[in-house]
């Protein structure tokens, strides 16, 4: 099991006295101790217009400062928005190369298409095509980065032969993902033979059903460039010595999560199509407690690692069990948690869960 | 996080009464609908919600007119505006204004429902290239809406959120939750057209139409079923909702 720290960087409002500054410092500061505690992989997403709920919306740069600021923890793109009003493909690789040359080669790319009106409409784009253009973009990032020039015709862009640099130094190219919203998604994946980046939290059977079908599927991938052939999936994070605390704060940063979540506007509330079969709202499942799980008498829902080390073991020890690679945790919403208890909350999951995970299977 | 700060007294001033909560469920069949979304500006935008409820992000504006050729209470025609929101983190419309043709219809939909509406005029009308809507009040147009090219989609794609209706219910002045559910047999999006809306005559003087996202048409039928759920319209959902 590998364990990840992802950030949506959500600021609550006013937006005045330095407040998105302290919130991407204090992200900045937890990945510095993450990479230090032995986490995996420091993902930052990309969202445009999403008052309080994401400020992310420049995660290159966000994530060259977390580069710049560690040496082995993986950096992660979660994810870039493939759509060409908003990143054109050829920018996308020449940025992503760069990332990788910069961190040293520890670039994980994820693709998405974007769930929500406010951001589809603030760029003035068709619903109808994003599902297209994102299918073009993973098709041609591989290309674009492997081979020494490039040229390409087709429905969301074209280019003549041009040659494409810097390249990755991660050989081949750097691991593509896809993040996945929309129950279907991890279909997308699998047929294409790139990675499963769970952005819904989902509970642990349709999470069973989802990983199954992925890996069964993934084996007859057409794949668009090097096989990633991982699942991950996201969570929320707060661990405390006492299981009401843990509780308790820990469902207050859930709470406050879902209640910004629920305020952006998603494309298929606002406008019918196709393309967008679901609402892709990302907000945490509030449904029953696991009655296995000891965080069952607290009302911890099913498969949130917040509560005290024991629950958040077995939390973990049951997405283990059904083939999870990668845990993604967010740690804050909104600063609800104070920057202290965030990171005694980190240094508490490294000491006493982590060691429950072979570390060689991380 | 944003949340409305109308006077819930200034919603109540002209709120419709409902004597009882335990209205009947009526299937309309024969429905004609056509709904339009329109992006307003921020402002005023906070100054149009009770403090129960957040805005959306961009807030948007949802017109809905009706046509029936049959009903209990004779043919009529509706039209509503409403005011996206959520109450607590459920997508829901708050139901500002509507106008109706059918005295005996706007009787039964306010005394059941908690619909707020006034007599006019709705000219709903469909073609093979679009749609257009015109309703007047008193011989004035107070919004003239339309929609061009339409592309047939599955009837599943529309979707259709809940309102709430302020009105004056035993348990005193509440947003009553109305839960209409449409069943819709063929379904349409096309280009959204915003000729006109008369803002203050649809008692959201504060709101300017910017954006308009998009526009469907449907047919079906439709169900107005009991009413579950009550809101306190001074008081966030989680301490605020009341089950009927």
């Amino acid at each position: 099991m590998k364990f990840g720290v992802i950030f949506e960087l959500s600021v609550p409002r006013p937006f005045a006295n330095g407040i998105e500054q302290t919130v991407i410092l204090n992200a900045l500061e937890q990945i510095r101790l993450a990479e230090e505690l032995g986490f995996d992989t420091a993902w930052a997403v990309e969202h445009h217009f999403l008052e309080e709920y994401s400020h992310s919306s420049a995660p290159e740069l966000f994530l060259t400062a977390v580069a710049m600021q560690t040496s082995r923890i993986r950096v992660g793109h979660a994810a870039v928005v493939c759509i060409p009003e908003i990143n054109h493909p050829i920018r996308v690789a020449e940025r992503a190369a760069f990332l990788d040359i910069l961190s040293g080669g520890r670039l994980e790319l994820g693709t998405a298409r974007s769930s929500t009106w406010t951001e589809l409409g603030g760029f003035e784009i068709d619903p109808d095509t994003t599902k297209a253009t994102w299918d073009e973009y993973v098709r041609v990032l591989p290309k674009m980065w492997t081979q020494e020039r490039f040229s390409w015709e087709g429905n969301c862009f074209s280019t003549p032969e041009r040659a494409i640099l810097p390249k990755p130094i991660q050989d081949p190219h750097p691991p593509l993902w896809v993040t996945v919203t929309s129950p279907g998604t991890e279909l997308d994946a699998a047929d294409r033979g790139i990675g499963c980046l769970g952005v819904a939290a989902a509970g642990f059977k349709e999470q069973d059903r989802r990983t199954k079908e992925y890996h069964r599927r993934i084996q007859l991938c057409d794949p668009v460039g090097a096989v990633n052939d991982q699942v991950s999936t996201l969570n929320f994070l707060y661990c405390h010595e006492d299981l009401k605390t843990g509780a308790e704060l820990g469902m207050q940063m859930l709470g406050n999560f879902g209640l910004l979540n629920s305020h952006l506007l998603f494309t298929r509330e606002a406008y019918p199509s196709r393309a967008y079969a679901t609402l892709g709202n990302l907000a945490p499942s509030q449904g029953k407690p696991d009655a296995k799980s000891p965080g069952a008498a607290v009302g911890i829902p099913e498969g949130m690692c917040i509560g005290d080390p024991k629950v958040i073991i077995h939390a973990i020890k049951e997405w283990e069990s059904i083939g999870i690679d990668q845990i993604n945790f967010m740690l804050n919403a909104a600063e609800v948690l104070p920057q202290e208890k965030v990171l005694e909350s980190l240094r508490l999951f490294a000491h006493e869960v982590m060691p429950a995970f072979a570390r060689e299977t991380r | 996080m944003q949340i409305g700060t109308a006077n819930p007294d200034a919603l109540a001033e002209n709120a419709p009464r409902l004597s009882s909560l335990d209205v009947e469920a009526v299937t309309l069949e024969g429905l004609e609908l056509f709904q339009l979304l329109c992006e307003v500006k921020a402002d005023g935008l906070l100054e149009a919600l009770p403090p129960a409820l957040h805005p959306t992000i961009p807030g948007v504006l949802t017109w809905l007119a009706y046509r029936f050729d049959e009903s209990p209470w004779g043919p009529f025609r509706l039209a509503q505006t409403r005011i996206e929101c959520r109450s607590g983190t459920r997508p829901r419309g708050l139901f500002v204004a509507g106008v109706i043709d059918n005295e005996a219809a706007s009787h039964a939909l306010a005394g059941g429902w908690g619909y707020n509406l006034r007599m006019g005029e709705i000219d709903l009308r469909r073609g093979f290239d679009g749609v257009d809507l015109r309703v007047s009040v008193e011989g004035e147009c107070i919004l003239d809406l339309a929609m061009h090219d339409p592309l047939l989609l599955p009837p599943d794609s529309l979707q259709f959120v809940s309102s709430l209706h302020p009105a004056h219910t035993p348990a005193g002045f509440r947003l009553v939750q109305v839960d209409p559910v449409h069943h819709i047999n063929r379904a349409e999006r096309g280009e959204p057209i915003v000729n006109l809306f008369d803002a203050e005559a649809w008692a959201v003087p504060g709101l300017e139409p910017q954006y308009p996202i998009s526009a469907a048409c449907g047919s079906g039928s439709l169900t107005l079923g009991k009413l579950r759920f009550l809101c306190r319209p001074g008081e966030l959902a989680f301490t605020g909702t009341e089950t009927v």
